[in-house]
């Protein structure tokens, strides 16, 4: 039964990376109808500028945690004045590929800089140890990293729920025309707000830092996963993509511990086609187009 | 209840205006670029490495499967690399273990493809737009990790090695003489998308990208299109990659992973969406472009192609052969 | 349309006739093919076993090539030595491709190095096919000794025979009686695991459990297993850990991290080499015994190598960067007392010899196999308080001697 529950533990803590990253998308999804790719190419980023503060500026962890998001964040907006913008226009498949077009390019610049294998941070000063859970130790870190993204979770809704920024962009995201109709000015709101998802990516590649190996490609395999999760959850709905997050964790976590190696990773899959026969607009999502 | 498809003016498909009228050149030119295309694809490997212009072919008809999607069914098939990995690995496998003649093995393989295509089209047509773009991909991500897993038969990580050339006891071995054996293949196969394309059915398709409810009003079965569609591209996509494991004797986890399906995109949004031939100069380039980076040492072929790609999607959607075309209707009609 | 269906079948009559008329280009008479001869270094170059093989051992190759016309001068069977590379990024694809253009359109006489077990298999059957000559240094799986030997493959410098036997085996001995084995669920990893647990066993130990871990692994999570590890009963005392590269960085930190030693689980790891230790640095491994094919600052004649090689790259030779300057020096002295570079005349040459040079102590070229066994040496890596000088991360134990290091032939090779 403990093992369980330690399983269980690990579990909500790799969910918790899937619901920060499905955050970011969903939020994004919501103001500007981009599926943004790019999103595990900022989470690698984030990862990466942990190890550069950590490691080669000889800073505290916890200024990178601070930091990278912020300046991340900022060079989202950049990308969002001086390309994505000029595509919201059109089809919004067009800003998918450009932002895999991105993605492609910030691999590979990573990767001439750090080449292909990865490198490490280890857990920050504070949270080094065990924490002493009652029925069992496990690393104090992954326990931050838990509760830091149900944390930022809750502030992200606390946000959108209880602030104008927030009801504009839950407008914009269920009736964007509506929105529009009513005076409000969604385009002013745009850029911050695709700044702030990229910035939530980020997040999640500094937490993460310290919990695994730091490669170019850590983004990649990753973000395809949360990409299921938001179509199980349901892009449209913030709060079904972040909860789908912290479900599919789980479920990888069991899966991995009691079953062969093959159906943790493809269980994310098989749910998302269950949920494609059962709701196909996922399972908090709105109705969206239907072919 | 109100879609977003009767507000948002951006709900346009992802083609040019042009696109929309099936643009044709007039016919003496298109006699002529056929020759011109027919007369390249015979000489090739007597110009450049047989085994790059190999390559050449099998990407041609990867691309002219994804651009029936895209171009014309308006699909943006994100996973595509599930088909051409799928047939590699079938063609592969009765090579191999049955030692069959490899055009009916390539044949085969593309049949396998047509069939996962099935399931995989059902559910995904259940979405349209981004979200099936999303759900092809995580498929087709699926695949990569049965792939994988299934070591008995694909080989895991080692791959499928010494796939044979068979065709009744002649000496392929030089893959100049397999180009000219696989190259009636591909022509059937780029011949067989032309004709999807132009008729009653291409039509059909046409109009579902450009106004779906319309076409279900006027009483075709939408569903059963997409996913006739899809299958008939897995299909072709197959085939390229049946001649592809073929070619190289050899299938790796590389073909079905998402940065081939990725390239597939590249290729035909270089190429010029819905223009079909556009997916064949597109891929003929890209092979190129990668072979002379290879030879010169070049690793980050993703910074090459995906600044290649951001610049066309950014500035240039058209595409190399979309943009000739529209040169073209716009000394005829004035338009833009 | 029936004139596209006549001009589509006269095409493939025409092509079948082509190809039937067509053949293999003839065989240049003469002693070399081209006048020239090819080396060829096809290995990793920008990813995870650049820093360990990559384009050092290109040096190491140079370095022979020179020590070679050095030592014949004139009387060289030829100046006309060419050393061409190839990044085979870690794919057996991409190293298939690249290993058929190197034979054929750059006319390469051999080809050394390829890391990675899948590339190196592929590579395997290129050579069998091309009928040309292969040295694979950096891979270790025993199927390229087993299953996939053939005539023109040899397998240089360690296999995963030896890292069991030696590693598994020394430790049991000294020890470590129960095992938990990780390994990454691929064709390396698993044949790590087989061959491992046999030497555990025949040395009178047991395995618990042993788990395979997704591969490649996406999230670089191997907590589950390591709580597992301190959840088994019984009790493991030993955590062996099959993984390699950027793997192998990512479980010792989580080992470090969940304290795994504290709780009286030792690490054991079947695969490591000196650059792993360098990006994890000693620290984090102190203590930890491993197999080492080959150590640069063993003796005063791999000094003296080492110090010739930090002058020209700037960093101390990895086992694969000797093995790929001996292998190539083997080679090109094999081409000298044969005067000629033809592919069976030189296998014939090479089969059976005795060699004792810079990498190959007490090495024999097996014919049965093709498998080139020699000593290898049980390391231990230091505490960085005892690290002299860089590079200096290895505290040799002991000599095994390579009837020991290296399992008999294979029944599974039939050549």
């Amino acid at each position: 039964m403990v093992d369980f529950i330690r399983f269980t533990v690990n579990g909500l803590v790799g969910g918790s990376f899937y619901a920060l990253l499905a955050l970011g998308l969903a939020v994004i999804f919501g103001m500007l109808r981009v599926v943004n790719f790019a999103h595990g190419a900022f989470y690698m980023l984030g990862a990466f500028g942990a190890y550069m503060f950590v490691n080669e500026f000889g800073l505290d962890f916890w200024l990178a945690l601070a930091v990278v998001p912020v300046a991340l964040g900022l060079v989202g907006i950049v990308i969002e004045r001086a390309f994505v913008h000029r595509l919201t226009r059109l089809d919004p498949l067009y800003n998918f590929l450009l932002t895999f077009g991105l993605t492609l390019i910030l691999q590979d610049v990573v990767k001439a800089r750090y080449t292909v294998s990865s490198v490490t941070i280890p857990p920050p000063y504070p949270l080094a140890a065990d924490a002493n859970l009652g029925l069992f130790h496990f690393p104090a870190y992954r326990v931050f990293v838990f509760v830091f993204a149900v944390a930022v979770c809750a502030g992200v809704w606390w946000l959108l729920a209880r602030t104008r920024i927030g009801m504009v962009v839950r407008a914009s995201t269920e009736r964007p025309e509506l929105t529009r109709a009513f005076g409000i000015d969604v385009s002013r709101w745009v850029t911050p707000v695709f700044g702030f998802g990229i910035g939530l990516a980020a997040l999640s590649g500094v937490l993460a830092a310290p919990t695994r190996a730091i490669s170019p490609l850590m983004g990649a395999d990753l973000i395809i996963v949360v990409f299921a999760v938001v179509v199980i959850g349901g892009l449209g709905s913030i709060f079904g993509s972040v909860l789908a997050g912290f479900a599919i964790g789980l479920i990888q976590a069991w899966g991995e511990a009691y079953a062969p190696a093959i159906v943790s990773q493809v269980l994310v899959f098989l749910v998302m086609a269950g949920v494609l026969l059962w709701r196909p607009s996922g399972l908090f999502g709105r109705e969206e187009q239907m072919a | 209840m109100t879609t977003q498809t009767d507000l948002k003016p951006a709900r346009r498909p992802p083609v040019g205006p042009l696109l929309g009228r099936v643009a044709r050149l007039p016919k003496a030119g298109q006699a002529g670029l056929l020759a011109l295309g027919v007369g390249v694809a015979v000489w090739l490997p007597n110009g450049i490495y047989s085994g790059v212009a190999m390559d050449m072919l099998c990407w041609a008809l990867f691309a002219v499967s994804v651009d029936l999607l895209l171009g014309y069914t308006g699909l943006l098939s994100f996973g595509h690399a599930a088909f051409w990995g799928t047939a590699a690995y079938s063609t592969a496998l009765l090579a191999v273990h049955a030692h069959v003649v490899f055009p009916i093995a390539v044949l085969a393989g593309a049949g396998a493809s047509a069939v996962l295509a099935l399931p995989i089209g059902y559910l995904a047509v259940r979405r349209t737009g981004i979200y099936f773009a999303m759900v092809t991909l995580a498929f087709a991500q699926m695949v990569y990790y049965v792939a994988n897993e299934w070591r008995s038969v694909t080989g895991g990580e080692n791959g499928l090695q010494g796939v044979p050339r068979e065709l009744f006891g002649l000496d392929l071995s030089d893959t100049y003489y397999l180009y000219y054996a696989a190259l009636p293949i591909a022509a059937a196969g780029l011949f067989a998308a032309w004709r999807i394309v132009n008729s009653p059915f291409g039509r059909v398709l046409v109009s579902i990208r450009d106004n779906p409810a319309r076409t279900r009003a006027l009483g075709y079965s939408v569903r059963r299109y997409k996913i006739t569609a899809f299958v008939l591209s897995a299909f072709l996509a197959g085939l390229g990659g049946g001649l592809f494991a073929i070619a190289h004797g050899f299938v790796s986890l590389d073909t079905v992973h998402w940065t081939t399906s990725g390239e597939a995109v590249i290729v035909v949004v270089l190429g010029g969406i819905g223009t079909l031939w556009g997916g064949v100069i597109g891929s003929v380039l890209l092979v190129w472009l990668e072979d002379r980076l290879s030879v010169a040492g070049f690793t980050l072929v993703g910074l090459i192609t995906g600044s290649i790609f951001v610049v066309v999607v950014l500035a240039f959607r058209r595409g190399i052969w979309g943009t000739v075309r529209a040169l073209f209707h716009r000394e005829r009609d004035g338009r833009r | 349309m029936r004139r596209t269906i006549g001009a589509l079948a006269a095409c493939t009559v025409g092509v079948l006739f082509v190809a039937g008329c067509g053949g293999g280009p003839s065989k240049p008479a003469g002693q070399l093919s081209n006048n020239k001869i090819v080396l060829a270094v096809l290995n990793d170059q920008s990813g995870v076993y650049s820093a360990l093989s990559g384009k050092n051992s290109v040096a190491a190759v140079n370095m022979a090539v020179e020590d070679f016309k050095a030592k014949y001068g004139a009387n060289a069977i030829t100046q006309n030595v060419e050393v061409i590379t190839a990044d085979h990024q870690n794919k057996p694809d991409v190293a298939s491709t690249k290993a058929t253009e190197m034979y054929d359109r750059n006319n390469a006489d051999i080809i050394l190095d390829v890391p990675t077990s899948s590339a190196a298999l592929a590579v395997a059957d290129i050579a069998k096919q091309k009928k040309k000559l292969y040295f694979n240094i950096g891979a270790a799986s025993t199927d390229l000794t087993g299953v996939k030997c053939n005539k023109y493959t040899f397998h240089y410098a360690y296999d995963t025979w030896e890292l069991a036997h030696s590693t598994g085996t020394t430790l049991t001995n000294s020890g470590a009686k129960s095992w938990y084995i990780i390994y990454p669920n691929y064709a390396f990893g698993q044949d790590m695991n087989k061959n491992f647990t046999e030497a555990i066993k025949a040395a009178g130990g047991a395995v618990v459990a042993s788990d395979g871990t997704p591969f490649p692994n996406q999230t670089g999570d191997y907590s589950t297993q390591l709580l597992k590890a301190s959840t088994l009963t019984p009790s493991p005392d030993t955590l062996g850990v099959m993984q390699a590269g950027a793997d192998l960085v990512n479980v010792v930190k989580q080992y470090n991290e969940f304290k795994l030693k504290d709780k009286g689980i030792k690490l054991a790891v079947g695969l490591m080499f000196i650059t792993d230790i360098h990006s994890l640095t000693p620290d984090a491994l102190t203590g930890t015994t491993f197999t080492e094919p080959w150590y640069w600052n063993f003796d005063a004649t791999n000094r003296a190598f080492a110090d010739r090689f930090f002058a020209k790259t700037g960093a101390r030779p990895t086992f694969a960067n000797a093995a790929n300057y001996s292998a190539a020096l083997q080679y090109l002295e094999a081409v000298q007392a044969a005067n000629t570079d033809d592919a069976d005349t030189i296998v014939k040459q090479l089969e059976g010899k005795s060699v004792n040079d810079l990498f190959l102590r007490n090495g024999t070229i097996r014919a049965a196999d093709h498998n080139v066994v020699h000593d290898a040496y049980l390391a231990q890596v230091k505490a960085s308080s005892d690290v002299k000088e860089p590079w200096d991360y290895e505290k040799i134990l002991n000599t095994i001697p390579a009837a020991q290091a290296f399992g008999p032939p294979s029944s599974a090779c039939t050549m």
